[in-house]
């Protein structure tokens, strides 16, 4: 039996072992804390972008040094984390070690990078730094608080839980304590954001959990949107059995006040709530913004419809939902698909090789109820240098069948992710 | 240790450069968003998704094409199939058919797979005794698939919401028509169950 390179150093995980001295402790790290040999990929960001091209880059190029630098010790899946809610599925039944990144050879360091250097091909991190050849910054979202008076400083008294992980479980256990009769208010936030149906399925979510066990209880939905954004009919449909459910458009929340437990509109109104969700306005993490690759908009950043490669800075690729332009949803199956496609980019960059032409394709399920799903999809191609719909569809009717469906796109998902 | 670093070393640099993987198939640039749903290189390992690795080509472009054209309905697929047909479908096909197969790891009740065994007698005489169809006569590879998609595509056949109103369908539909309800899971768990 011959082994070859890739089958070794996948079997061995010896890209891992040899930097083992690296460990995840921020103090340690001064200087080249991983000093560079040969040709190296650093990916900014674990998330469904970040962890994609990590492993793509491996199995495109088994000889490139990947480091990936994501702070969070596990993976935690957005998509199917509105079913955490209602208490359909459990957080941990969507949450992943990095380890199998890791059996692929990827160099996982559980830290912040801090800054990016382009003319220098540096990435800061704290004190120390690691140069690259290619860098692929899959930064995901951050929220603008300042958008809405009083929001910063409720701090954990209001709940966004639009990054899945301790705030989805408080305020699934916030719904559970909720007294039967109880107003539950949620705020949705102007368009761009990450996930556009995410808040209608989470709107759907909560009242069916309202109806099943606080049937006394109603749920108040605050859009900033005239109107649904995604799927419209599709929820206004499934909506129809949620009388308990009040859907107000063109309500933008500009003020929280959790002393009087009330939500302010930009029209004035005032709502009183028991338990709140406010989802606040969004722009691309962090990284991207001290980094320079947002726009003029300072919110989002513009890439090659083809490369993924930043406007602004060469040899820095940007994935995912901070990036705009695309006529793509700011989804974790588009990031996925983005993902691969900055690996691909890289790897033949790497290697000398002519860059290939890889649309993005979206799939997009969504939860009415507790076992029964609707979805859009999307399919792109690639004309003249940019990324071009060719159709969008979505299923006829909500039903059990779509729902399954959902559970077969997530495993395969989560395994083309993390796996 | 040492000696054992040593070992890597002297194997890490005898080994040749690493051979070509399913990403270096000329087809990978227009199949690769395909995996999210059917797995890395069409292995799916999901109870709902057909594992495309290893599948006929001529059947799996006629399937891409149906989807695309609607004639076989599907919210999901016809969005991907008509991508798959502006890209290249044969390109996709052939990149699907050069991939090594992996049975579904969704394991099959081994009751359900007897009693599948038992029931399976009409549909021996087109997908043959192991289950292998005929890729000539466009009769498709049944074994190793997932159960759940099996159970879900009989249920198509039953309800002529699979190709509906195909001439050439019209007996298998007739055949399928015949299969009661409660025996649907057991043959799609004995066909998922063949190797």
């Amino acid at each position: 039996m011959s082994v070859t390179r890739r089958q070794f150093l996948r079997t061995t995980g010896l890209g891992v072992a040899a930097v083992g001295a690296l460990g995840g402790c921020a103090t340690a790290i001064r200087g080249d804390f991983a000093p560079k040999s040969g040709k190296r990929v650093v990916v900014i960001g674990g998330g469904w972008g970040g962890a994609t091209a990590a492993k793509y880059v491996k199995l495109g190029d088994p000889s490139i040094d990947v480091i990936l630098l994501e702070p969070n010790k596990e993976f935690v899946s957005c998509p199917f984390s509105n079913l955490v809610l209602s208490g359909v599925r459990t957080l941990d039944s969507m949450t992943f070690s990095y380890d199998r990144l890791r059996g692929h050879g990827v160099r996982v360091i559980h830290e912040m990078a801090t800054a990016i250097e382009p003319p220098a091909r540096k990435v800061r991190v704290g004190e120390g730094w690691l140069e690259y050849d290619r860098l692929i910054v899959s930064p995901g979202v951050e929220f603008q608080y300042e958008q809405i008076q009083g929001l910063r400083e409720a701090g954990d008294s209001v709940l966004h839980a639009w990054k899945a992980g301790p705030q989805t479980v408080a305020l699934a256990n916030q719904l559970q304590a909720v007294a039967d009769g109880g107003v539950v208010v949620m705020s949705v936030p102007p368009v761009a954001y990450r996930c556009p149906p995410g808040p209608y399925e989470r709107a759907s979510q909560i009242a069916w959990f309202l109806k099943t066990k606080k049937p006394k209880s109603k749920l108040i939905v605050l859009d900033a949107n005239p109107n649904v954004v995604s799927k419209t009919a599709l929820f206004r449909k499934a909506w129809e059995a949620y009388p308990n459910l009040e859907y107000r458009g063109s309500n933008k929340v500009v003020k929280v006040d959790p002393g009087t437990r009330t939500l302010t509109t930009e029209l004035g109104d005032t709502v009183k709530y028991d338990v709140v969700n406010v989802i606040p306005p969004q722009r691309a993490g962090t990284i991207a913004v001290a980094a320079d690759l947002v726009g003029a908009d300072k919110r989002w950043c513009e890439v090659d419809h083809v490369t993924y490669e930043s406007v602004k800075h060469k040899n820095v690729h940007v994935i995912g939902d901070s990036t705009i332009g695309l006529p793509v949803p700011k989804s974790g199956n588009v990031a996925n698909a983005m993902g691969k496609i900055s690996a691909a980019v890289a790897v033949a960059a790497l290697n000398g090789r002519p860059v290939p032409q890889m649309a993005p394709g979206n799939t997009c399920y969504s939860w009415v109820s507790d076992r029964e799903a609707i979805a859009v999809v999307n399919s792109y191609k690639i004309e003249n240098g940019k990324v071009v719909q060719i159709e969008q569809k979505l299923t006829p009717a909500q039903s059990v069948a779509v729902a399954q469906n959902s559970l077969g796109w997530a495993q395969s998902i989560w395994a083309d992710v993390v796996g | 240790m040492p000696i054992i670093a040593l070992a890597f070393l002297i194997l890490l640099l005898a080994v040749p450069a690493a051979e070509a993987g399913p990403l270096d198939h000329p087809g990978y640039a227009k199949a690769f968003s395909c995996s999210a749903c059917h797995g890395f290189a069409g292995n799916s390992k999901s109870n709902a998704m057909p594992v495309l690795a290893g599948m006929n080509a001529a059947y799996l472009k006629k399937a891409l094409q149906d989807y695309a054209s609607g004639k076989r309905p599907s919210p999901e697929m016809e969005p991907y199939s008509k991508m798959a047909v502006q890209l290249g479908v044969d390109d996709i096909a052939s990149y699907f058919a050069s991939q090594t197969k992996q049975p579904t790891p969704v394991a099959a009740d081994p009751a359900a797979v007897a009693r599948g065994r038992t029931a399976s007698q009409s549909c021996v005489i087109c997908h043959g005794p192991a289950g292998k169809g005929d890729p000539a006569k466009g009769i498709p590879d049944l074994s190793g698939q997932p159960a759940g998609y099996l159970a879900v595509q009989i249920m198509l056949f039953k309800a002529d919401r699979r190709s509906p109103g195909d001439e050439q369908l019209k007996a298998v539909k007739a055949l399928m028509r015949s299969v009661p309800d409660d025996q649907v899971a057991d043959l799609a768990a004995y066909y998922s169950s063949l190797r």
